[in-house]
């Protein structure tokens, strides 16, 4: 079978490429710079525009501009620039401008260290906005996965008309590794969907909650309100009128209605044992090697790697969940940012958590944790 | 095409009596007719203030309330599109002198573009929707909610600092002023970045604090220097967009298929193998260990890389740590090492403070510059005359062709093959290195283990 070394970076650059992106700003950053320099050089090619703006807060209000017009945008940072795109994503989501964020983890708090891997941007990531809705965060541990997942990036910004966040790290994102070219997983495109007239147009009608508003560009034939404030089904600044109330609410319900469809995960499970490890990104490597380990072993384990961390796959929990005694959460950040998160879902059970900064979590402190609650 | 199209008949102008703003959505909307321009050509793209109550005055523009001071910048955007999405899109900016301040830097970078926006900066030297507080642009001795003795801070004559900029069409009136419909409707149709900066009371606070009188406004004029009326024009150029066109007609070309190895060699190797190779910056440390992937790869192995090296890039060390192993990868760190090659004191500095020595296994092969001090570490320990036989720029390239002539992990065409792909000068380069290598590890006078 064909194959390449590309990088995670490399191949969230082609995912995006391959999903339709067409508008493209950047800023450097380690280490998300790659893929800023890949879009740089390939997207004009593509037909599509690519600049360098002057810092991450333009970046991103840059490509909110040019999705409002219809095309599919998309920038790429880390933490220190996350932070200052955190105003402009809320405003994606209040304005419901699909949009997608690479953001690529480092170590942190502030400028931590650039070159050192980390999953600490968890809560950064899915609490960014004011009244905690959710924004979808899909976490690839592979570069084949980057490519992937950065598909579904794009179609769920499109479909649902959100900003969507594509979470890798420093280890995924800047090791070069083995990928099966013809083996990519190529999930089909979806747009937004387009005002078709009929009947008068609001820039954020809907018939129910969960709906999600017919899209007509800035530009176009018919007249758009767009707003960050809140505003009623016409994009009109409104105060304490219930209207203000339903849109808000459809926000999340919009999103949550599809958690299920935006569900990812690749389990590993051996039905009937008592130790499932959980685990995401770079970390569920380890996880991974460190499964097979203990099977080697005779000690019976179930792996779950999340994929979608936001929606939180529910459903594929609770499958994964059953008959387990014991659930380890391996993740890169010293306080159980997604642990924290998961706890709702794994009530009744023994919950460890497997967490480390500064360097990777390896396969034997993933088997050794495991040994010692086996012990 | 008539006024009423733009500003709405009846609208209730939601201003305080005597506020300029309300002079300026009219001159605006008399800009609008004058130009002709079809409605939906326009996207009005408010701040926060009172600035960004005109959204609903003007019931037929797309209109795109934002957040303080990004308005330039959300604006820019819609801009930018026209490159890829042509709809002939005027975007107008209205903000203030507060939101003019905080999203400056979105201002200076659109000057630098040249996008078609054009910016109607209402300068009432305050913050009016949040009681008066002063900004950047308050005049000397002004009086203001947060400057109860007069400013002290000299304001910032904001179309000097775009003139800098390289912003092409720049001029500043008062609100009052007859010519404002006529310079809004040039700046509109001006291809390429625009500023009006409008010089307005704020009935609320400005006046209520000031002895402020369409005088008393000209001798603030006069007292911080600023020029009026159109700034001399600066050489014409392009708007970015169409800028961007002639670079998408110039790469424009089909999706490129990636350069992908079919394996056709077979690899000697039946578990991982995790190496690291440590010199210096610029001496082609990490270019060589991906070439050595590339190699693997022919030979049907998967390969990871990691590569590091200072903030600084072009000085101190240099390091790669590869991955082998005949089945998928998954753990990439290096839990355990198993080769080891270092070609600099740099580079053995970092393994030193990294770590590395302590991971070895009790077997591990470390291969090292004869140059270098000897220390006690682990492993069996190889030295060879890397920099001096091979020069510095090709030790690593050597060591690593040493390694494979002692370890017969890859057959030597995968280093053909991988060498293939190189420019012609690089080949000749590097496959002197691996010569220099493989003779290195048969040299019966290299210091043994």
């Amino acid at each position: 079978m064909p194959r390449r070394l590309a990088s995670g970076n490399q191949m969230v650059a082609e995912g995006a490429l391959a999903a339709g992106c067409r508008f493209f700003a950047g800023y450097p950053i380690t280490p998300a710079s790659e893929i800023y320099e890949v879009m740089m050089r390939e997207l004009p090619a593509c037909g599509g525009v690519a600049l360098s703006a002057p810092d991450e807060i333009s970046s991103l209000c840059y490509c909110v501009g040019a999705s409002l017009r219809g095309l599919k945008a998309m920038t790429a940072t880390s933490g220190p620039g996350w932070a200052l795109m955190i105003e402009t994503l809320q405003y994606a989501l209040m304005t419901e401008t699909p949009v997608v964020i690479a953001l690529v983890q480092r170590l942190g708090p502030s400028t931590g260290g650039a070159t050192q891997g980390a999953q600490g941007d968890i809560g950064l990531a899915a609490f960014a906005t004011s009244g905690g809705y959710t924004v979808p965060v899909f976490s690839p541990s592979t570069a084949a996965e980057c490519y992937e997942l950065a598909i579904h990036a794009f179609n769920w910004a499109e479909r649902l008309r959100t900003p969507v966040v594509l979470l890798s790290d420093k280890e995924v994102g800047m090791t070069t590794e083995v990928v099966e070219q013809a083996a990519l997983n190529s999930p089909p495109l979806a747009q937004r969907q387009p005002f078709a007239g009929g009947r008068p147009f609001l820039t954020y009608g809907i018939d129910y909650p969960e709906d999600v508003p017919r899209f007509a560009p800035v530009g176009g034939d018919v007249k758009v309100s767009v707003t960050g404030s809140a505003h009623d089904l016409h994009g009109r600044l409104r105060k304490n009128a219930p209207e203000v109330v339903a849109v808000l609410e459809h926000l999340e319900r919009k999103i949550a209605a599809h958690a299920d469809e935006m569900a990812l995960v690749r389990p590993d499970l051996d039905p009937g044992a008592p130790y499932l490890l959980l685990s995401y990104g770079t970390t569920a490597r380890a996880a991974r090697q460190a499964v097979a380990q203990l099977r080697q072993n005779g000690t019976r384990s179930s792996l779950l790697q999340i994929q979608t961390l936001f929606p939180v796959p529910r459903r594929e929990l609770d499958w994964a969940l059953a008959g387990v005694h014991t659930v380890f959460v391996a993740e890169e950040n010293l306080t159980g940012q997604y642990r924290a998160v998961l706890a709702p879902y794994l009530a009744g059970k023994r919950v460890l958590g497997i967490n480390k900064v500064g360097s990777l979590i390896t396969p034997t402190e993933i088997v050794r944790t495991v040994r010692a609650v086996e012990a | 095409m008539g006024e009423n199209v733009y500003l709405a008949p009846d609208a209730q102008l939601p201003y305080c009596r005597g506020c300029g703003h309300a002079l300026v959505v009219r001159h605006l909307s008399h800009a609008l007719a004058q130009l002709q321009l079809p409605p939906r050509s326009v996207a009005l793209t408010t701040d926060i203030g009172c600035v960004g109550l005109a959204d609903s005055l003007f019931p037929y523009l797309h209109t795109v309330h934002t957040t303080h001071g990004r308005s330039t910048a959300f604006a820019t955007g819609m801009a930018l599109a026209e490159a890829v999405s042509p709809a002939g899109l005027k975007p107008v900016v209205m903000i203030g002198d507060g939101g003019a301040m905080i999203g400056l830097l979105h201002l200076v970078h659109a000057a630098q573009l040249n996008v078609d926006v054009t910016v109607l900066v209402h300068n009432n030297f305050l913050f009016g929707m949040t009681g008066g507080q002063h900004s950047a642009l308050t005049p000397l001795g002004f009086v203001t909610a947060t400057t109860p003795e007069g400013n002290v801070t000299p304001p910032l004559d904001l179309l000097a600092l775009l003139r800098a900029a390289h912003a092409g069409f720049l001029a500043r009136h008062f609100a009052t002023d007859a010519k404002l419909a006529d310079c809004i409707a040039r700046a509109i149709a001006y291809p390429g970045f625009a500023v009006v900066e409008i010089l307005e009371l704020c009935t609320a606070y400005g006046t209520r604090w000031n002895e402020l009188t369409g005088a008393r406004l000209k001798e603030i004029v006069a007292q911080e220097g600023y020029a009026l009326g159109p700034l001399e024009p600066q050489s014409a150029r392009p708007p970015f967009h169409e800028h961007y066109r002639e670079i998408i007609a110039a790469q424009s070309r089909p999706t490129a298929t990636p350069e992908t190895i079919e394996p056709t060699l077979a690899a000697a190797l039946t578990d991982q193998v995790r190496v690291v190779v440590a010199g210096s910056a610029g001496e082609r440390v990490q270019s060589s260990a991906a070439l050595f992937c590339r190699a693997a790869l022919h030979a049907g192995l998967y390969a990871t890389q990691k590569n590091d090296n200072p903030v600084t890039q072009g000085t101190g060390f240099s390091l790669a740590e590869i991955c082998l192993s005949p089945r998928p990868i998954e753990y990439t760190g290096m839990e355990s090492l198993d080769v080891v090659i270092v070609t600099s004191a740099d580079g053995w500095k970092e393994l030193q403070s990294n770590g590395t020595f302590a991971r070895c296994r009790a077997e591990a092969l470390l291969l090292l510059d004869d140059e270098l001090e000897p220390q006690p570490v682990p492993g069996r320990i190889l030295r060879l005359p890397l920099r001096r036989t091979a020069s510095p720029n090709r030790a690593a390239l050597a060591a690593l062709a040493a390694w494979l002539e002692m370890s017969h992990i890859l057959p030597s065409e995968a280093w053909q093959a991988a060498l293939a792909n190189l420019a012609a000068n690089r080949r000749t380069e590097a496959s002197d290195a691996l010569r220099i290598g493989r003779q290195l590890a048969l040299d019966p006078t290299a210091t043994r283990p």
